[in-house]
């Protein structure tokens, strides 16, 4: 199993951040979780690392549904900062809504960024297969 | 022997005889004549006596020489008319009487030729001959023909083109009886008898009398006939007339007459307004539907009139522009959706067209108009879209509702199924509790979640709301005093300066859940620089009611957030009690009573909230 680094998770549901920290703590090795409540607090946050040459986490755990600054929101700011690595992003939803797809596709397609779209819940095999490097 | 005619005693008398006469013996030598003869065609006086009558007339015809002969045996025949010159050549005729010349023993000795001079009585009639033969080619030229008739002898006269109109032959000799019988019985030939009879009794002349005769032949004909009485000496002798074939003209007059009561009925009984206009943008032609339109029963109340008079200044001076240009390009205007309002206010969608009218040489001198009135049309077209739009948005509010509700519901199944997973796993007493009490958590969640849910369903499908008029600022205050802790605890102050008797038709627990909505936010999401300042007004617009409520406190980014922020679940601030569901339900029941909300707002220095209640409900 390939260390990854530094994972984040954008999540405002307490229970959902708990959850997943639990099972990646249990499915693979890293060396650190970040959480943040909403996009805004992620984004902000991950401009000032990429602004002080800190690096980005190679995982991030993105939530559609929060307040202020929604998953998509996050997702339009994040691809325009001109960071070189892969960074793997995993859309967790419960949303079926046939239009948050089509926005994933959007993104996907236009990113160089590894973005995958998640429904929950998610258990620890589906964890372990996404939570590999990008 | 030969007896020589004694004329020595009578010579005297002979020439002073008052006609020209002459005396020739059975020599036809002329003898003696009169004074008159002598000055007539002898020159100078000269006296031809002893000469030869064929001597002085050359011309004259042999064959009054047998003439003479006979009437020296006895027998005087007429000798008929000569035409001769007199001594000045003027062109003389005469009518030429002999009677035998007797002596005092009643022997013939001679003949007596006396002349009658009756040029004049030739030249009235050559003058009448050529006026009979100038009516005649007038006749034929013009087809009036003459009819005469003679009361005494009880005969009736018609001319060739009289004749050629009864299609009858040339020969044909008409009776006043028959010639009656030629009209169509009925108001032909008892108009034509009424005439006839009031000539012959009065003398009234009658003219232009249009009837109908059935000729010879059987054809029907229409004829124009006159007819006058005429007089000699004062006493009336019959009748003449003129006799005119109008069958072409009358026919073509039904024809145009039968086409003008057709187009007449066709644009009467069309259910579109049409209209002709003259150059001046006179109307000269107006149908039954246009009248209706203009409220008027006779069209003679608006021939004449322009659309000045008609509709207001600035729609007569559109249309008198478009007028113009349709008869200067000579191009129509087809089926253009205009709206019309009458002086009297009264608006009429139409659907109009313009078609230039022209004359032989192509050049406009008129319009003819054409309004089909498409007002229901509109009115149920906009219906329909009202519905549509109706119908649409609840379309996506049902989905989104939908959406959200999957979404709520499967959040919160995904948190069980997974706390539920762990907690089968886990070993560590601590974290097992830790677990029960997050599962908890999601349960009250769920709860809180249905029970918004159900607020939102209820607000959405209760068709049976009942809308009463309310009293909006004692409302306002009663909500301020329910509120009063929260308000004391932010200290905020709630300005109310919604006029004491202002009211709107609302639901009661609705505007209870609005009025506290918009009042908590406005006081939640205050500025942390200054104190919260909430004002409270209303105004009556068009049937709203409008209660503006304005804050100063941080105002929302709507470029960013406009779409969503009545959407359900959506908060715009970092603020601990934010939940995105207030004004999802308030804005649920502003729709459900046919209201809605706009919204401005400064990122910094306020927002302001419009609610419009329908006073239509």
């Amino acid at each position: 199993m390939k260390k990854i680094s530094d994972i984040t998770i954008i999540d405002d549901d307490a229970i959902t951040v708990f959850g997943l920290r639990k099972l990646i703590s249990s499915s693979v090795e890293y060396n650190s979780i970040k959480s943040y409540a909403n996009g805004k607090i992620a984004i902000d946050a991950l401009t000032d690392f990429f602004n002080n040459g800190i690096q980005i986490p190679q995982i991030i755990f993105l939530d559609i549904n929060m307040p202020i600054m929604d998953g998509w929101e996050f997702l339009e700011a994040f691809i325009e900062l001109p960071i070189a690595e892969k960074i793997r992003i995993n859309i967790v939803t419960s949303s079926i809504d046939p239009r948050d797809k089509k926005q994933w596709e959007h993104y996907k397609s236009k990113s160089h960024h590894m973005i995958t779209f998640n429904q929950k819940p998610i258990d620890r095999t589906k964890i372990t297969e996404i939570t590999e490097m990008a | 022997m030969i007896k020589v005619p004694q004329v020595s005693n009578t010579s005297y008398l002979i020439r002073q005889l008052p006609t020209p006469t002459a005396f020739v013996d059975t020599n036809y030598n002329i003898v003696q004549t009169s004074d008159k003869w002598t000055s007539i065609f002898n020159e100078n006086d000269e006296c031809n006596n002893s000469k030869s009558l064929f001597a002085v007339f050359p011309n004259l015809s042999k064959k009054w020489k047998m003439v003479l002969e006979n009437c020296f045996n006895g027998n005087p025949q007429p000798m008929g008319i000569h035409k001769t010159l007199d001594t000045n050549n003027n062109e003389l005729w005469f009518e030429w009487i002999n009677a035998p010349w007797y002596d005092t023993n009643e022997n013939i000795i001679g003949a007596i030729i006396q002349l009658n001079n009756i040029t004049d009585a030739v030249n009235n009639e050559l003058e009448l001959n050529k006026k009979d033969l100038l009516l005649q080619q007038q006749a034929e030229i013009t087809k009036i023909g003459r009819w005469e008739y003679n009361m005494e002898d009880n005969q009736l006269f018609w001319c060739s083109t009289t004749k050629s109109i009864h299609e009858v032959s040339p020969d044909f000799v008409p009776s006043i009886e028959t010639a009656l019988f030629y009209y169509k019985e009925g108001h032909s030939r008892n108009a034509v008898s009424m005439a006839l009879f009031e000539a012959q009794e009065n003398g009234k002349s009658w003219s232009n009398l249009k009837l109908q005769i059935i000729t010879a032949k059987g054809k029907e004909k229409w004829v124009m006939a006159g007819g006058k009485a005429i007089y000699n000496k004062g006493k009336m002798v019959g009748l003449i007339g003129t006799f005119q074939d109008i069958n072409e003209q009358v026919q073509a007059d039904i024809k145009t007459i039968d086409n003008e009561k057709l187009l007449r009925t066709l644009i009467d009984n069309l259910p579109v307004n049409v209209y002709i206009k003259d150059t001046e943008s006179r109307k000269i032609l107006i149908n039954r539907a246009e009248c209706e339109y203009l409220g008027v029963n006779d069209p003679r109340e608006i021939l004449g009139k322009t659309d000045f008079e008609l509709y207001p200044y600035e729609a007569a001076e559109k249309s008198r522009e478009e007028d113009l240009k349709v008869m200067n390009t000579l191009r129509p205007v087809i089926g253009k959706e205009t709206v019309k309002t009458t002086i009297d206010g009264k608006q009429t969608s139409f659907l109009s067209s313009k078609i230039p009218l022209l004359n032989s040489k192509g050049i406009a001198y008129g319009l003819v108009g054409i309004s089909l009135d498409i007002s229901n049309l509109k009115e149920k077209e906009k219906e329909l879209r009202n519905i549509i739009n109706i119908a649409s948005v609840q379309n996506k509010k049902l989905l989104n509702f939908a959406h959200i509700v999957s979404h709520n519901l499967r959040s919160h199944s995904a948190n069980f199924s997974m706390l539920l997973s762990f907690l089968d796993t886990e070993r560590d007493e601590e974290e097992k509790k830790n677990i029960i009490s997050m599962l908890t958590t999601a349960s009250n969640n769920l709860l809180e979640t249905l029970d918004n849910l159900n607020e939102v369903v209820s607000i959405n499908t209760n068709t049976n709301i009942e809308i009463k008029e309310i009293n909006l600022n004692d409302k306002v205050e009663d909500i301020c005093k329910n509120l009063s802790s929260f308000i004391l605890n932010n200290k905020a102050t709630i300005e109310n300066n919604i006029p004491v008797d202002f009211h709107i038709k609302s639901v009661p627990s609705y505007l209870d859940s609005i009025l506290s909505n918009f009042l908590t936010n406005a006081v939640k999401y205050r500025h942390s620089e200054r104190k919260s300042l909430v004002k409270l007004s209303a105004e009556k617009k068009d049937n709203y009611s409008i209660l503006t409520i304005s804050d100063n406190g941080l105002g929302i980014d709507l470029d960013k957030y406009g779409k969503k922020l009545f959407g359900m679940y959506n908060t715009f601030h970092d603020h601990k009690d934010a939940r995105g569901i207030g004004l999802y339900l308030t804005k649920n029941q502003i729709d459900a009573m046919n209201g809605k909300v706009e919204v401005t707002s400064k990122i910094g220095k306020g927002t302001e909230f419009k609610i419009f209640f329908n006073e239509k409900n």
